[in-house]
């Protein structure tokens, strides 16, 4: 059952910022699909602010080859857009394939990296396109923060107490491949057991740009930038791509010991890796 | 006509609109809520209970303990051992040890929170194998809850004549029934001082019983209701709530309501058993089965619930729908300090039927015959005896679902990488086994000229309601404005025994037969089908004994022989054949069930579209026993990592009927309820040895065991 809370339903971004700073211990709610859960199992707040009716940090703009997604756009919003499908492919997958139609409704991008689950899956895309967050916090402070430095453990953040995520921005990837993976118990409504995001582009027959991105396997989700590096210039050839997956393999092991899931987990981020490195539709 | 017509269902437009009411629904202000504190530990003495602070809860009315129940303080359909709240000794997580009865939901959960209980571990036993060593016991008896055999023939001379002979050890686990509404009821008691109990059940009569037992008061000074109930699957079949009503009714006199949590029904309830099949077959080159030789280890928790149902089951079953002239069953059930597993859908065949058909595609594919073929040529039908010695006579419609699926089979076609079809066959008995499972059902011509069904069969979401009407109206030739059903109260109904073992279309459906036809006697001297009003009869009758017909039928079964399991266990039985088309993706493991065509033998199908329903219901259970359900003791809490599948896991499912008669049926109908869940993980499994080449052992075969299996055969 839950406990006893005050609840402001916030109206600008102003409001938030100002009740964020003014009310103590409050804590922010957006869509709330896992908060609430939380709060169900005994997690305790004096104060909700709730930020998914605030118009300004809802929205989706591009900008200087950049793409600002409003912290509160949600999942279904975002699979949506047109503007994502185009330039931040993955992105609009990874949001289309969250939990059920229910949850991408009323989970907002904002709250998936607050929550900062392993197994969010906007995180893998966001890493892939490079993606910053923008924290406001009370007195017109801002700051910009990478998606690495904002998440540094499963569930940990480095959000301060009266910080706002209020948008994120991104690469505008145009001539690339790009592409996201989730692997689940079922075929919907179920967490990622693991996942991968690309983004590569190719001239002239050699890759000139290769992302990868990987979720789950590690404590945060990350990008293996050795075996990015190593594609770059090459082929997309099956030795090559062999490499590369070897380097990702390494790097997760590196990252994360060996750990009981890996018996599942490295032979699966191996193949998923190698047909979507190799050109091989797997998505 | 009514049978064969789609009837709307009885209940379908209060349950679309949402006005049907559920027990939690019948909520008041004034009503106490009671729940259940519950044990930690697998294995411990209770060494002491501080109930200071649970009592020091504002809106905390009585705490209630073993030594409060009045009567019997153990209940059990087949063996009466689970204690209704732990005597001193608890032997599962999420055992019942105190009732906390509280001035609503709130005050009451929060106090049983602050129970403290001091146990004191003892060594406990958990997994089949370990039980079967016997070394370590959860009682001093001995660990073994119950051993039934089945010999047929020669199994060492059948494997001695057999040019080919496979063996596997199978193994599944723990599966929740995750009924949409949780176990919740409500009681009462009414002006003549009797208790009065309104819960989700699959059985009012079953849970009267246990309750005034426990009471230590006749059965009459009892009365069950059941109220409108949100799913069942056989964890409606045990005592849930009743039990714990009547005793805080018992000692407060009010009314209190009660109702699990989802995390309360995971813990608490029952699960399908977890079993060790160790199968060997033996066949000529022709394909002709020569021996089935099953060891079968059950693991049934510390009480037995359905445990000796599911032992006795599995072991008649371990054979499916197929002539095998020597047959050696062990069926061995042992007590563990796991969850208690009970009844759930199929009773233990869903696990054999997998052992079982995955061995006869082994057969087939190692002697190079066709899967279809083999089948064809073992298939029981008419004259056929079973494992147990009984001769089918009538209603083997067996052959007949093998044909109509042939088609599709011969027409398969692997067009991509990772596609494979398979097929899943299976028998199943109608009714409980080898024992007496009578219904009785009353039908009354009541004021204003309205014919009264009263039935206490306990409509669960199957449809046993509908069906019943259409037996009835058919039988009277009745428009459906003429009848009125009294459902779900012992006050006013027979006995039907557990809408359970798909039993009530064919048990209670004959029942109800017999007394429609008593009345259509009466009702022909009345001259109703002369034209005159039902009013009209019941009017002019004003004064004389009211027409009130009791029907009854038992299914003609015989007991088993202990040593050999020979007899007669069922009445009748049914049919079935579904062939699934897989896909599997070898990168990740993920297989996706993408056509089902599943033929049965109903008998006679009473209401084409619940019979559709009820199929595509079992497919999905199917679905989710082969490839994603599995309760981890201490692990699983709630759906959040308990994976039933959803609508998006769910194939396109191609319906086909085979009308065999049954004589003993109402209308030739026999039951469809388990029979439309039992061959599909069976079919799955072998669709993926057919995709893959994997051989599927253990179920749940999640993303993570296929992709294992992969890699295994990769390896070589």
């Amino acid at each position: 059952m839950l406990h006893l809370f005050s609840y402001v339903s916030a109206r600008s971004k102003e409001e938030v910022l100002s009740l964020l700073a003014s009310l103590p211990e409050a804590a922010l709610i957006a869509g709330g699909t896992d908060m609430v859960v939380r709060m169900r199992r005994g997690e305790t707040h004096s104060h909700l602010i709730d930020v998914a009716g605030v118009p300004e940090i809802a929205g989706i703009e591009a900008q200087d080859g950049r793409l600002r997604i409003g912290a509160g756009a949600t999942h279904a919003r975002i699979a949506a857009d047109a503007a994502v499908r185009k330039v931040c492919v993955a992105l609009a997958i990874a949001c289309s394939q969250v939990g059920s139609p229910q949850i991408r409704h009323m989970g907002t991008l904002g709250g998936n990296l607050a929550n900062a689950s392993p197994a969010a899956d906007s995180l893998a895309p966001l890493l892939v396109h490079n993606a910053e967050a923008t924290l406001e916090s009370a007195g017109a402070v801002r700051r910009e923060t990478t998606i690495e430095a904002l998440i540094t453990a499963p569930y940990k953040t480095t959000l301060g107490e009266n910080e706002l995520i209020s948008s994120i921005s991104m690469d505008a990837l145009e001539g690339y491949e790009e592409g996201y993976r989730r692997v689940a118990k079922r075929a919907a409504w179920a967490i990622s057991r693991l996942s991968c995001a690309w983004a590569i582009r190719e001239e002239d027959g050699v890759i000139a740009d290769a992302r990868i991105a990987v979720g789950s396997c590690t404590p945060v989700p990350f990008r293996p930038h050795q075996a990015e590096d190593f594609l770059k210039g090459r082929r997309r050839e099956a030795s090559v791509v062999a490499q590369a997956v070897g380097i990702v393999l390494d790097e997760i092991r590196r990252l994360a010991g060996m750990r009981p899931s890996f018996v599942y987990k490295l032979p699966t981020v191996r193949d998923l890796l190698t047909s979507a490195l190799g050109g091989l539709s797997c998505s | 006509m009514f049978i064969g017509e789609d009837l709307d269902r009885v209940d379908v437009l209060e349950k679309v609109t949402g006005a049907a009411r559920y027990a939690q629904d019948f909520k008041t202000e004034e009503m106490l809520f009671a729940c259940v504190v519950r044990s930690e530990r697998p294995y411990a003495r209770i060494v002491s209970i501080d109930l200071s602070a649970a009592m020091a809860v504002p809106g905390v009315v009585r705490i209630l303990s073993h030594r409060e129940i009045p009567g019997e303080k153990v209940y059990g359909a087949i063996i009466r051992d689970q204690p209704f709240l732990a005597a001193g000794i608890v032997r599962c997580v999420g055992e019942a040890i105190l009732l906390v009865v509280g001035q609503n939901e709130k005050a009451a959960r929060l106090a049983a929170a602050k129970v403290r209980i001091a146990y004191e571990d003892l060594p406990s036993v958990s997994g089949i194998e370990t039980a079967g060593k016997g070394e370590v016991l959860v009682y001093a008896s001995g660990s073994l809850m119950m051993r039934k055999r089945v010999r047929k023939g020669d199994v060492e001379k059948g494997f001695a004549e057999s040019d080919v002979v496979v063996s596997h050890v199978f193994r599944t686990t723990y599966v929740d029934h995750a009924y949409m509404e949780t176990e919740a009821g409500f009681g009462w008691m009414d002006e003549a001082g009797r208790i009065v109990i309104k819960s989700s059940t699959q059985n009012i009569h079953y849970k009267r019983t246990e309750v005034a037992r426990m009471l230590a008061v006749p059965e009459e000074k009892v009365r069950v209701l059941q109220a409108t109930t949100g799913g069942g699957f056989g964890g409606k079949l045990d005592v849930t709530v009743e039990g714990f009503l009547g005793l805080a009714v018992y000692h407060t006199g009010r009314p209190v309501m009660m109702r699990y949590t989802r995390e309360e029904s995971f813990l608490s309830q029952t699960k399908r058993h977890p079993m060790r099949i160790d199968y060997t077959m033996g066949a000529k080159k022709d394909g002709s089965l020569t021996a089935v030789k099953v060891d079968i280890l059950g693991d049934t928790g510390p009480y037995a619930s359905y445990g000796g149902a599911v032992c006795l089951r599995v072991a008649v079953h371990a054979t499916g729908p197929y002539d095998v002239p020597n047959v050696w069953v062990d069926s061995s059930f042992y007590y563990t300090n796991g969850p208690v597993a009970g009844a759930m859908r199929g009773f233990g065949v869903p696990q054999i039927a997998v052992a079982n058909e995955s061995m006869i595609d082994e057969i087939a594919l190692s002697l190079g015959i066709d899967p279809l073929d083999i089948r064809l040529k073992n298939a029981m039908k008419q004259g056929s005896a079973t494992s147990t010695g009984q001769v089918l006579s009538a209603s083997v419609g067996f052959m007949e679902t093998l044909r109509l699926v042939e088609p599709f089979w011969r027409e398969r076609k692997k067009s991509k990488k990772g596609q494979g079809f398979g097929l899943g066959c299976m028998y199943y008995g109608v009714g409980n086994t080898g024992v007496a499972n009578p219904s009785g059902m009353l039908l009354e011509l009541g004021e204003g000229g309205r014919i009264i069904l009263h039935s206490g069969v306990c409509e669960i979401g199957q449809g046993s309601d509908t069906a019943l009407l259409q037996i009835l109206l058919e039988t009277l030739g009745m428009a459906r404005s003429e009848v009125v059903l009294d459902r779900g109260d012992t006050d006013t109904s027979r006995n039907a025994g557990s809408s359970s073992a798909s039993r009530q279309t064919y048990v209670s459906g004959m029942a109800l037969y017999d007394a429609a036809l008593k009345l259509r006697e009466a009702l022909e001297l009345e001259g109703y089908y002369r034209g005159r009003s039902l009013s009209d009869i019941y009017r002019a009758r004003k004064g004389e004994a009211p027409l009130f017909f009791e029907g009854y039928f038992n299914p003609p079964v015989s007991g088993l022989d202990e040593a050999t399991g020979q007899g007669v266990p069922y009445a009748t039985y049914a049919f079935a054949t579904h062939m699934t088309e897989v896909e599997v993706e070898e990168a990740t493991g993920a297989c996706r069930v993408k056509k089902v065509h599943a033929a049965h033998d109903v008998g006679r199908g009473i209401n084409p579209r619940g019979i559709k329903g009820q199929i595509c219901g079992g497919v999905a259970m199917g679905i989710g026993l082969a490839l994603m359900e599995e309760f981890v003791p201490g692990k699983t809490e709630s759906f959040d990592t308990y994976y039933i599948p959803t609508s998006m896991d769910m194939p396109e499912v191609v319906t086909m009927v085979v009308e065999d008669p049954e004589p003993t049926g109402p209308f030739g109908a026999k039951g469809l309820g388990e029979p439309a869940l039992i061959p599909q993980a069976a079919s799955i499994v072998n669709a993926l040895r057919d995709a893959t080449g994997a051989c599927v052992y253990d179920l749940p075969c999640h993303v993570e065991r296929l992709k294992g299996l992969l890699e295994a055969r990769k390896k070589g």
